[in-house]
């Protein structure tokens, strides 16, 4: 047994590595597993081919690949790391890596995907460091300094300083003259990921008052948490603050909606699955936005909807999926099942009628709740909707069956009906599909809760 | 599929036919048209996708399904959507179920034998060596000898059972009742296929409806169409067809469709109608063709589909496998019945999603016991049928005022089984509850369910009886044919995916005389 609750990959900036997560790893103590990754040149890894920052979340997936355990995880990334994060939760969310578990991000005063906006002189002294070959320790001493609001401690300054001088040049160099200034908002496109966003009220181009102009239209769901004094260099600055951020996003993420188990987690994750069908997976094992707008139905209808999945598809206890809000953004992406009732209007607006109706009628108890709905569904009059009774009815059956189909659609939930055929698609994996189809087996690649494995000898070509 | 160095056609060329539709009404014909030297055109609603297009997944998977709404009426509202229509190249066959019994002669003279229903125009004989032909050429695995049809010989042994096939033939057993694999177009042997390439056997998906990568499952995609190309059609996807032009005398001269925004027109000597069993009769409605009968619409035919699911202690997790693995043919006229025609029987596996909406939609299930038949899932195998349907003059589709994304009024289709179904569907439900116990089931779910849009462009010997004649020419229009699922005038107890195969080849032959 694994024994902490999640995983923490640590990206961190220009000048550090895997090391300068250790301030967070101590604040966190034993409940996260930290993972500080190395980016290439970073902590005395080695240069890559070229210093593109999708040659850098090639190097940050191969080490999440290396050590993801299939078990929920957030990336926490800083500075220049914030721009490898971008790209990586991209990958992430398409499927185009073998990992699974994405919950979220905590970004430290990221490096937005659009160029980075840097001062030409700064630019141009911390590419004159490199004039020796190396960042002297008076050079990278200055880093530090230049880069916190008041002088760090002793012994942290000491690791920071360490870690820069650490850092080989080319890398450097490559960060300033290409990464930072590269344009990869188009690979990422917009993220809809929880999000938290941190940075110094006394940092610059990345402090608090420049990220929502830089990230908001990346991450729609980013909450913006600015740090008073406070400098860029967030993981040795404030690595308390930063810890409690993590904490709170857990708890609103993973601990708010259902999980999928880590052997699950390892099977879509694993080259079984196609890339599209992971992707589609990790989208909807999102935790949902606890401020969700509505955008098809009003606030209220929202609100009425809410009410009714959870009386016809419960979900008890604290783990939820937000089947409203996800039926809401079905109807407002237009995905239909292809058919409607001959006396409904279009979706969004029998939602809209039909909802107003029942919050017209809508009782509070659960149990009255329960005796409405038997009602409506037998086609007894109950609402002065501007439909027939059976018209309400059918509109009903519709509800009934997109929360439904809403709910089983999570992973989690596929996990919990015991559900593992998405597992079958992907190439170059033989056998591909099933082996064993007898009742209570399993093949051994399936969840142990599948049954009994057999083992099974090579497909027939 | 591969269209890359294919043969085309302006759009003022006239070309000897033009076939709206790629499906399995659509495809043996402009294979077999354009094999024997025809300049053939295909236009085609949907896009081409190709085998790595295609998901497992389900939300994901409706993008190879006709998701431009239906409007559905009547007592029993036919569901569209995944359940019920093609896009695409390929159509229907992308993600059909590819079981493939034969159609029984007692179904084809249906009136003859009980005075109700409607016989069909077409000989049983001729038919069968119509679909002997498409079995081998498509590649359908079955058992010999056949239980009811000793004569009959499948190329390739049946796929693997499943642990509902498994249970269904418990069942069976124990009460007498005659069960075998069931015959499939899905290759229990790997096989080249003529100008397709690589198909692989049987991978055990229980994915297939959702479109299929590995070419185990026949579609026109891997078998028919690539041949039509190799001849020289042509086939253009993402053109969707809305209009019908003639000249003085009344004869087809053209099609005109959309295609990336922009209008065309494509000039022809005959058209061919392979829409199925809705976009055809909406066609022909739109444009006020062919229908001096008044049949366009009419009799819209939807199959009996009722399932019965049992619990059972183990996992069955009967996605696994071919889903429809075992058949029984003992109820296509059950004994001491008061109902006319009968039904098939198939063991069922179905995709998670696909049950709720079954558990919702048939079973009126929600709130914790919905739940908890959702749980139950893996533990449950099931049962259904494929059930004769009559046709009635008022289940029929007409056009609504609401237009769709074409500027063409949507189809409203109302169905409300008869009499004769609902006795059918009686009885067969207490036939699989019987087997379910047999088998051993700690309880059993009856979930109601249609299946299949036939009908609305019968064939016909009288012509005010329907809307094409026997060889599925038009009554009215003599360059204007029908091959789709439309044409049925009764449904049959056979699933129609491989008897309208049969009758495209069959259509095609007619059209060359
Ligand atoms: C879920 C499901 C499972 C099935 N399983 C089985 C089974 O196991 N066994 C079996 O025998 N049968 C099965 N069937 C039925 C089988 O798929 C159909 O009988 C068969 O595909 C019908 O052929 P068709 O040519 O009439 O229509 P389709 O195959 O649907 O083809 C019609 C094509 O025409 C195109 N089209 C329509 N209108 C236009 C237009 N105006 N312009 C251009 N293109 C147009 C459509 O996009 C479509 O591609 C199943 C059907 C469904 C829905």
């Amino acid at each position: 047994m694994i024994g902490y609750d999640g995983t923490i990959y640590f990206l961190a900036g220009l000048g550090f590595g895997a090391a300068a997560s250790a301030p967070l790893a101590h604040c966190l103590g034993e409940r996260f597993h930290v993972v500080g990754i190395d980016l290439p040149g970073q902590g005395g890894a080695s240069d890559a081919a070229d210093g593109s920052v999708q040659t850098m979340a090639d190097v940050a997936l191969a080490a999440i690949e290396a050590e993801a355990d299939g078990g929920p995880f957030l990336l926490v990334a800083h500075s220049m790391g914030g721009k490898v994060a971008a790209l990586v939760a991209a990958r992430l969310l398409s499927g185009s890596a073998n990992v699974f578990g994405l919950a979220g991000a905590v970004l430290l005063a990221p490096s937005p995907p659009v160029p980075e906006p840097m001062d030409d002189d700064k630019r141009a002294l911390m590419l004159a460091w490199l004039a020796d070959g190396g960042l002297s320790e008076v050079d990278a001493r200055e880093f530090v300094a230049q880069n916190v609001a008041e002088p760090l401690r002793e012994s942290s300054e000491q690791d920071a300083v360490a870690q820069v001088r650490q850092t080989s040049p080319l890398s450097w160099k490559r960060w300033l003259t290409e990464g930072s200034t590269e344009d990869v908002s188009a690979v990422v496109g917009v993220l809809d990921l929880p999000v938290v966003v941190l940075a110094g009220e006394d940092d610059e181009d990345l402090g608090a008052s420049a990220q929502p102009r830089l990230l908001a239209g990346v991450y729609p769901r980013a909450r913006f948490v600015s740090l008073a004094e406070t400098g860029h260099l967030l993981p040795y600055e404030r690595p308390d603050e930063v810890a409690a951020e993590i904490e709170r996003l857990w708890q609103t993420t993973v601990e708010a909606s259902p999980q999928v188990p880590a052997e699950w987690g390892r099977l879509i994750a694993s080259g079984r699955t196609g890339t599209e069908e992971r992707g589609m997976l990790a989208r909807r094992a999102i935790a949902d936005d606890p401020h969700y707008a509505p955008r098809a139905i009003s606030q209220a209808q929202l609100t009425t909807l809410r009410a009714l999945a959870d009386r016809l598809v419960p979900q008890p206890g604290m783990r939820r999926i937000d089947l409203a809000a996800r039926v809401d953004g079905d109807l407002t992406a237009g995905r239909g099942d292809g058919w409607r009732p001959a006396e409904l209007p279009d979706d969004i607006s029998a939602y809209r009628i039909g909802l107003d109706a029942i919050a017209s009628v809508w009782p509070h108890d659960a149990e009255q709740q329960d005796t409405l709905i038997r009602r409506i569904i037998a086609g007894e009059p109950v609402t002065d909707a501007p439909w027939d009774d059976d018209a309400l009815s059918l509109w009903f059956e519709d509800v009934r069956n997109d929360l439904a189909r809403a709910w089983l659609a999570h992973p989690a939930s596929l996990a919990r009906v015991g559900y593992d055929g998405f597992a079958t698609s992907a190439e170059g994996v033989e056998p591909a599909g099933f082996v064993s189809l007898g009742a209570g087996l399993r093949d051994p690649w399936e969840p142990g809760d599948l049954g009994t494995p057999v083992t099974v000898s090579e497909a027939d070509e | 599929m591969n269209l890359d160095d294919m043969r085309t056609h302006a759009d003022d060329d006239i070309v000897d036919v033009v076939i709206v539709g790629t499906g399995a009404g659509g495809a043996p014909l402009l294979a077999r048209l354009a094999e024997r030297g025809l300049r053939v055109v295909a236009l085609e609603a949907g896009p081409n996708l190709g085998p790595k297009g295609f998901t497992n997944d389900e939300v994901g998977a409706p993008r190879i399904n006709w998701m431009s709404e239906r409007l559905s009426g009547g007592d029993a509202p036919t569901a569209f959507g995944p359940n019920n229509s093609g896009w695409g190249v390929g159509g229907g066959t992308l993600h059909w179920g590819a079981f493939t019994p034969r159609p029984d002669i007692r179904d084809l003279n249906l009136f003859t034998e009980s005075g109700v229903g409607a016989d069909w125009p077409v000989d049983h004989a001729e038919l069968i060596r119509y679909v002997a032909e498409v079995e081998r050429t498509i590649g359908v695995s079955g058992p010999n000898p056949y239980p009811w049809d000793p004569d009959r010989e499948y190329l390739d042994p049946p796929v693997d059972r499943n642990a509902a096939a498994d249970l269904m033939a418990i069942g069976c057993d124990r009460l007498g009742i005659r069960a075998t694999d069931a015959p499939a177009a899905i290759l229990s042997r790997a096989r080249d296929q003529a100008h397709h390439g690589h198909r692989h056997a049987s991978r055990n998906l229980g994915t297939i409806h959702q479109g299929e990568r590995f070419g185990t499952k026949a579609t026109t995609a891997n078998t028919y169409l690539p041949a039509a190309v190799a001849a020289g059609a042509e086939i253009r996807p993402d053109s969707m067809v809305h209009g019908i032009e003639r000249d003085s005398l009344g004869r087809i001269s053209a099609v005109v469709y959309r295609h990336d925004g922009r209008e065309h027109r494509q000039r022809c000597a005959t058209l061919v109608l392979a829409g199925g069993g809705i976009e055809t009769p909406r066609l022909l409605l739109n444009t006020g063709l062919a229908n001096s009968s008044g049949q366009v619409g009419r009799n819209f035919l939807a199959h009996g589909g009722v399932q019965v699911w049992g619990r059972f202690d183990e996992q069955q997790r009967a996605y696994r496998g071919y889903p429809s693995a075992l058949i029984s043919e003992d109820f296509v006229r059950p004994d001491g019945v008061d109902f006319a025609g009968g039904y098939l029987l198939q063991s069922l596996g179905v995709m998670p999603l696909t049950y709720a909406t079954a558990l919702v939609r048939g079973g009126g299930l929600w709130g914790d016991d919905l739940m908890e038949a959702l749980d139950s899932w893996r533990y449950s195998a099931g049962i259904g049928i494929n059930g004769e349907c009559l046709p009635a003059e008022d289940n029929r589709l007409v056009l609504s005022d609401e237009v769709d994304e074409w500027g063409i009024p949507r189809a409203i289709v109302a169905f409300s089984p008869g009499q004769n179904e609902r006795a059918i569907d009686e009885h067969a439900t207490a036939t699989m509850t019987r087997i379910l116990e047999a088998a051993g089931a700690l309880g059993t779910r009856v979930l109601a369910r249609t299946a299949h849009t036939l009908g609305t462009c019968r064939m016909s010997a009288d012509p005010s009886m329907g809307v094409v004649d026997g060889d599925g020419r038009s009554h009215d229009i003599p360059n204007l044919w029908i091959s789709d699922n439309s044409t049925f005038p009764s449904s049959l107890t056979a699933n129609p995916g491989l008897a309208q195969l049969a009758l495209s080849l069959r259509t095609a032959d007619r059209m060359l005389r």
